[in-house]
């Protein structure tokens, strides 16, 4: 057990050093901005993080609040939800992290570097946006009752219905798209990673012409965004539903799908790590000539992993329409979020625990840079911070070089054979 | 089909060239002459780019870099030249430098500290990305655009003869100096590769890493100029797209140039004269795009899918053609070893008599 936390220790060591590396780094760009970089990252991590009311980083462990009674109480901060609190906002950001992040670590596992996640991302959200609408118009036709009040058990039915079946279109969509660029790797070698950033491309050129256009919500509204999706088909928030007295919730649009998210990376844990199938896509990973000779089909298990993959992209689109933005406004395309998650993929080095804490973080930072552009610095700054975080994180082998010769110096009697090992591998 | 290629090279060759020498003529000519100077215009930067894709490649790296050095060159060219009031040549001479500084940057951390190499690259892009606008804000605070009175683009050049001719003059002549720079780079780009001693290494290493460091090449030494080579030409690109046209630098101005930069040198299998060509055609069909966009009245978003589902036609072209040279050179093996085989044979059964 104890070799166990240690190994997992060993294992975060990395990423939490190059989390401070890359604060401290991105502080000399505070410093360049004329900016006090302790208050900046405090306000960073405040309104990244914390509750209402952080100041401070110690308040965003415990915070002191007035009681009824005119007091003041101190309580754990994560759980003081008074007027809602930041992390719920990170969980709303993360969940769309945490899939895009699921999708690319299945095409990274089986040795395909997509990074298709961004266009298959849109591509399921504008199917999503425009089924979400369509679908239910369709149905209340057909059953011939008013789309304004439609009868109880009908709509109960249907918000079953309807989201599910927009839910596997996108991630039908989705799977698609990403089979297109396995195609083309699997049939012709052509890289992938090129392919890939050619067919987001082409997406989002796609999405944006479809919002400007056939599907523009006819509304006078000066920026092109689809119809509104039914309500039938809207996955409603935790604080308009579930939870709607539980305050932390409150000014998050985190819902149901937070919990989809998870449970899709517990079966994409068990999927690569407990299954035959996922034991072949890794061993594609290894090498395509090994696998194949060792009997498993690499090219099927190579098109299975991108075909899975672009369908965890489609849920993330689907998921963020349906229950965060409900109707795709013409930035959305463009705004790179399906890139993100390839980051945080990366930085959490595949792990499937490792993402759902990287995408937290990622949108903590990202939440808490956005808050910075009311001061005078602008949101960009969380980026840069985490581009410096993943190049420290790749920095890995150098850390550790560095870590044994500097050990082999502290113990001379016993390390000169690991300090020779350490000179011949540098 | 193979054996007839195999047999009949240099006919299909000369046909090929033939061929291409009309296309160009019928490029040229046939071409309306705004469109002929757009392209050749929207082209430089791919030529550029694709050169320093492929001065990487050739030297065994593979430069996914270029979109961010791209857009620190164009981002520092208007940087230095605003309010300071330079000529725009110190602009560009800046761009490239700091190209070459990034692209020197990205060999230390290749080379040295061993990053993995795609991760390097997308963590660049991503950080050159944010930071131009980073600075954008702090140090020039404008949102979106670098713009002022005191940035000049660079002023159109005629060339000396080719200018008085009539028809070909207006056509080839009356751009600024990079686009004529570019040329000169391609065939000078040309000359490195394959007639000069380091051109030699640089193949060398990109061949063969181990064989090369075995026959004493410094494979880092030459991996490292390839590298911060690359970054000037790609910064030289950018200083195009921000001093060439417009004299102003735009948020996130290169728009994944860099990228379809690196798909033309694919195209042209890493030959600086075909790089030319294909990049003459990514331009064409970003100028196409460009001119029936105002023409016919179409959608910009599905017009501007053009030059895209170019790329991705040209990316499936390019998997054909290495997929036929693999197959014709599987076969002449095939065929010497089975000689080889034979005579051989005929030599062991010969002894046995």
């Amino acid at each position: 057990m104890t070799r166990r936390l240690r190994h997992m220790l060993e294992n975060a060591a990395i990423p939490i050093l190059a989390t401070i590396l890359g604060l401290l780094v991105g502080s000399i760009f505070v410093v360049a901005a004329r900016d006090d970089p302790l208050q900046t990252y405090q306000h960073l991590f405040c309104e990244g993080f914390g509750a209402k009311g952080c100041q401070t980083f110690s308040d965003l462990l415990i915070a002191n609040v007035p009681t009824d009674g005119g007091g003041t109480q101190t309580v754990f901060a994560p759980f003081y939800g008074a007027d809602g609190h930041k992390l719920a906002i990170d969980v709303e950001r993360a969940t769309i992290l945490i899939l895009a992040a699921l999708s690319a670590t299945v095409a990274f596992q089986a040795g395909m570097f997509s990074i298709g996640m961004d266009g298959q991302l849109v591509l399921g959200a504008i199917t999503v946006g425009f089924l979400g609408y369509w679908l239910p118009d369709q149905i209340y036709a057909l059953a011939h009752v008013d789309p304004k009040s439609p009868p109880e058990t009908l709509f109960t039915v249907m918000h079953i219905v309807v989201p599910v079946i927009c839910i596997a279109a996108a991630m039908a969509v989705g799977a698609f798209y990403s089979w297109i660029a396995g195609y083309l790797k699997v049939k012709l070698n052509v890289n992938e990673l090129i392919s890939t950033i050619i067919l987001n491309a082409i997406a989002v050129q796609i999405v944006g012409y479809l919002i400007d256009f056939p599907l523009r919500s006819p509304d006078p509204n000066s920026l092109a965004r689809t119809i509104r999706i039914d309500d039938s088909a809207w996955l409603v928030p935790f604080n308009r539903g579930l939870f709607q007295n539980v305050e932390w919730f409150s000014g998050s649009r985190t819902g149901v799908g937070i919990i989809l998210a998870l449970i899709a990376a517990g079966i994409v844990w068990f999927f690569l790590w407990r299954t035959t199938a996922g034991y072949e896509q890794r061993m594609t990973r290894g090498s395509r000539l090994f696998a194949r000779f060792g009997g498993i089909p690499s090219e099927k298990a190579a098109l299975r992993a991108m075909l899975i993959s672009g369908a965890l992209s489609g849920l993330a689109g689907a998921i963020q329409i349906l229950g965060v933005e409900r109707r795709v406004v013409a930035g959305f395309a463009s705004s790179g979020v399906g890139f993100d998650g390839v980051m945080v993929a990366i930085l959490a080095k595949e792990s499937i625990p490792g993402i759902i804490l990287v995408a937290m973080l990622f949108a903590g930072v990202t939440q808490g840079s956005l808050n910075l552009q009311f001061a005078d610095l602008p949101r960009q700054l969380g980026g840069m911070i985490i581009a410096l975080i993943i190049l420290f994180a790749s920095m890995e082998n150098f850390f550790r070089a560095q870590f044994t010769r500097i050990q082999a110096r502290l113990r001379p009697q016993r390390s000169a054979p690991v300090a020779a090992e350490g000179g011949t591998s540098t | 089909m193979i054996e007839f290629l195999n047999s009949n090279r240099r006919q299909i060759q000369f046909i090929l060239i033939a061929l291409g020498v009309l296309l160009g003529l019928l490029f040229l000519f046939g071409l309306p002459v705004i469109l002929v100077q757009s392209s050749i215009r929207l082209a430089t930067p791919y030529i550029l780019g694709a050169l320093a894709a492929l001065i990487a490649s050739r030297a065994g790296v593979l430069n996914l870099a270029i979109e961010g050095k791209m857009l620190l060159g164009s981002f520092i060219a208007v940087a230095v030249l605003y309010k300071t009031g330079l000529d725009p040549a110190v602009g560009v001479i800046a761009a490239t430098l700091a190209g070459g500084v990034l692209g020197f940057i990205f060999a230390i951390l290749y080379l040295r500290i061993k990053i993995n190499l795609i991760i390097l690259a997308l963590a660049l892009n991503l950080f050159v990305a944010n930071a131009t606008v980073f600075f954008l804000r702090v140090s020039f605070h404008v949102f979106g655009t670098l713009a002022d009175p005191s940035v000049h683009s660079l002023p159109t050049l005629p060339l000396p003869i080719i200018d008085s001719i009539p028809i070909l003059g207006e056509r080839l002549s009356g751009y600024n100096v990079i686009v004529y720079l570019s040329w000169i780079l391609v065939f000078l780009m040309w000359l490195l590769l394959f007639r000069t001693r380091f051109g030699r290494h640089v193949r060398a290493v990109g061949e063969n890493r181990e064989a090369a460091e075995t026959a004493g090449i410094n494979v880092t030494l030459v991996q490292t100029f390839a590298l911060t080579l690359s970054g000037m030409l790609a910064g030289l690109a950018g200083a195009f797209l921000s001093l060439g046209i417009l004299s102003q630098f735009l948020e996130n101005m290169t728009a994944g140039r860099g990228w379809i930069a690196i798909t033309v040198s694919l195209f042209a299998l890493e030959q600086p004269v075909p790089a030319f060509f294909t990049a003459l055609f990514f331009g064409l069909s970003e100028a196409l795009s460009l001119y029936l966009q105002s023409r016919l009245n179409l959608p910009a978003d599905l017009v501007l899918m053009l030059p895209q589902v170019a790329t991705i036609t040209a990316l499936v072209l390019v998997a054909l053609r290495l997929r036929a040279a693999e197959l014709l050179k599987r076969r002449n093996f095939a065929t010497q070893f089975g000689q080889e085989l034979a005579n051989l044979r005929r030599a062991v059964v010969g002894g046995g008599d």
